[in-house]
């Protein structure tokens, strides 16, 4: 779990600086936007790290569900009454239905976007006046309409509680015990969970005012 | 003070179990939650009714028998508390309290509040020991240890095994417990030599036993009567990352 969820959590970080491209103006934007989107899909670096991406995901996913079925096998009966909130934080003890929804999120998100790129499912993708294929113009519409905003929006608030807990647990579960190290580390995971959400969160609010 | 109980009955590990409301007249502030409990059952019995089966023994919050599972938190209430050590005072006039048994498939019931906690003591077994030849009391004091070591040994040595981090836990893990005994010989020189070995095999115990793993919530270093740090348990799977690969 730790290993991969790292991963996904440096994938992010990548992700979040290439969306950032998306509030420059309109006519930087595309051009920009559309030659990065490019350069990826034919760089045979990125082809690997993307596979292994795929792999992580499939791996988070799995090994996730495995763990929580087996840990639900060591408490079989709860309490009639629990009152955790006193003791820990709600994310910390729901991170499998925070998971989950992160999930949910990333199925909506790929039959958005990578179906339709990649396995050209869907609405064909025009090409922009570079002769780069136009992922520019596929964000754009779909942040058009409300409701996708909507989703891609709310559904960041679970990413970011999940990115939270997951990134300063991921270090302890690889035995990083340094007591100041793990205080600076808390806050570290607030501030990076922080700024992958709203930032994650923000974009598609910018894309359907421009 | 008179309040509700609400406990779990249970004749034996085979039945079903239940909850039965008692309402308790004539307490006081002062009285421990054990004593209140006395208390019930002192009535149950004059009643020619089955008393209400819990554990303890030193009643000063330092041997760990006494976990019961209080108004939703290992050991009532309070953080870092021994159940023994809970009073009355602590709950208001007509306060409905529920009084579970811990919760864990590795901690089968034995009968009402009472579990079996001899997974904790399989996992001790395992190597929470030293076959370094130590002396006497007196001798103590030839082998040289720097304070902050003695103290971080001495931190993880105040275990009681009560077993609340068990009890608390989502996942009933007993890592916090597993690795408070692997960090306390592991830090010192008597424990160097067995190092490795202990903290792969009271680990592997820990997994067959049947507790689960841990997810760091932190409820464990809450409910801990000691306070024992959580950060334990990634010292644990430093030192076990440790042994697995370079031995």
């Amino acid at each position: 779990m730790a290993l991969t969820g790292l991963f996904l959590c440096l994938f992010l970080m990548v992700h979040l600086s290439a969306n950032s491209i998306l509030l420059l103006p309109e006519s930087t934007a595309r051009a920009l936007y559309n030659s990065y989107s490019t350069t990826l899909r034919e760089s045979l670096l990125v082809k690997i790290v993307a596979y292994v991406l795929y792999l992580s995901i499939l791996l988070h996913v799995g090994y996730g569900l495995l763990i929580t079925l087996a840990n639900q096998r060591a408490k079989p009966k709860k309490y009639a009454v629990n009152t955790f909130g006193e003791n820990s934080s709600w994310t910390s003890q729901n991170m499998g239905l925070l998971g989950t929804m992160v999930l949910l999120f990333l199925v909506v998100h790929l039959a958005n976007f990578w179906a339709r790129i990649k396995l050209g499912m869907g609405a064909g993708v025009g090409m922009d006046a570079q002769g780069h294929v136009d992922v520019y113009e596929v964000t754009y519409s779909l942040f058009q309409n409300l409701y996708f905003v909507v989703f891609y929006t709310l559904l960041m608030v679970p990413l970011g509680l999940h990115l939270h807990h997951g990134l300063k647990s991921a270090f302890m579960t690889l035995g990083f015990y340094h007591k100041k190290g793990l205080r600076v580390l808390a806050k570290v995971s607030l501030v990076y969970a922080a700024i992958m959400a709203i930032g994650f969160g923000i974009i598609p609010f910018i894309v359907y005012l421009k | 003070m008179n309040v509700n109980f609400k406990i779990w009955r249970q004749d034996n590990p085979h039945s079903k179990g239940h909850f039965e409301q008692y309402g308790v007249e004539g307490l006081t502030g002062d009285m421990s939650f054990l004593e209140a409990l006395d208390h019930l059952n002192e009535r149950l019995v004059a009643n020619n009714e089955k008393a209400i089966a819990y554990e303890y023994d030193c009643r000063e919050g330092i041997c760990g028998q006494c976990g019961i599972f209080i108004n939703g938190r290992a050991h009532g209430p309070h953080d870092h508390m021994t159940t023994c050590q809970l009073h009355m005072r602590s709950f208001s006039d007509g306060d409905t309290i529920v009084v579970e048994p811990w919760r864990a498939a590795a901690f089968p019931i034995i009968k009402d509040l009472v579990v079996d906690r001899s997974a904790l003591d399989n996992i001790i077994e395992q190597g929470a020991y030293i076959t370094a030849k130590t002396g006497t009391a007196p001798e103590a004091n030839a082998i040289l240890i720097a304070k902050d070591l003695a103290d971080k040994a001495m931190d993880a040595a105040a275990c009681i095994g009560c077993g609340a981090c068990v009890a608390t836990c989502k996942n009933a893990s007993a890592a916090l417990f597993t690795a408070a005994k692997i960090n306390h010989l592991n830090s010192l020189p008597q424990g160097a030599h067995e190092a490795s070995k202990r903290v792969m095999q009271m680990t592997k115990q820990m997994e067959l036993e049947g507790f689960g793993s841990c997810t760091f919530t932190g409820a464990c270093e809450v409910e801990c009567p000691e306070g024992i740090s959580i950060v334990n348990i990634a010292e644990m799977n430093a030192r076990r990352a440790k042994a697995k690969w370079w031995g």
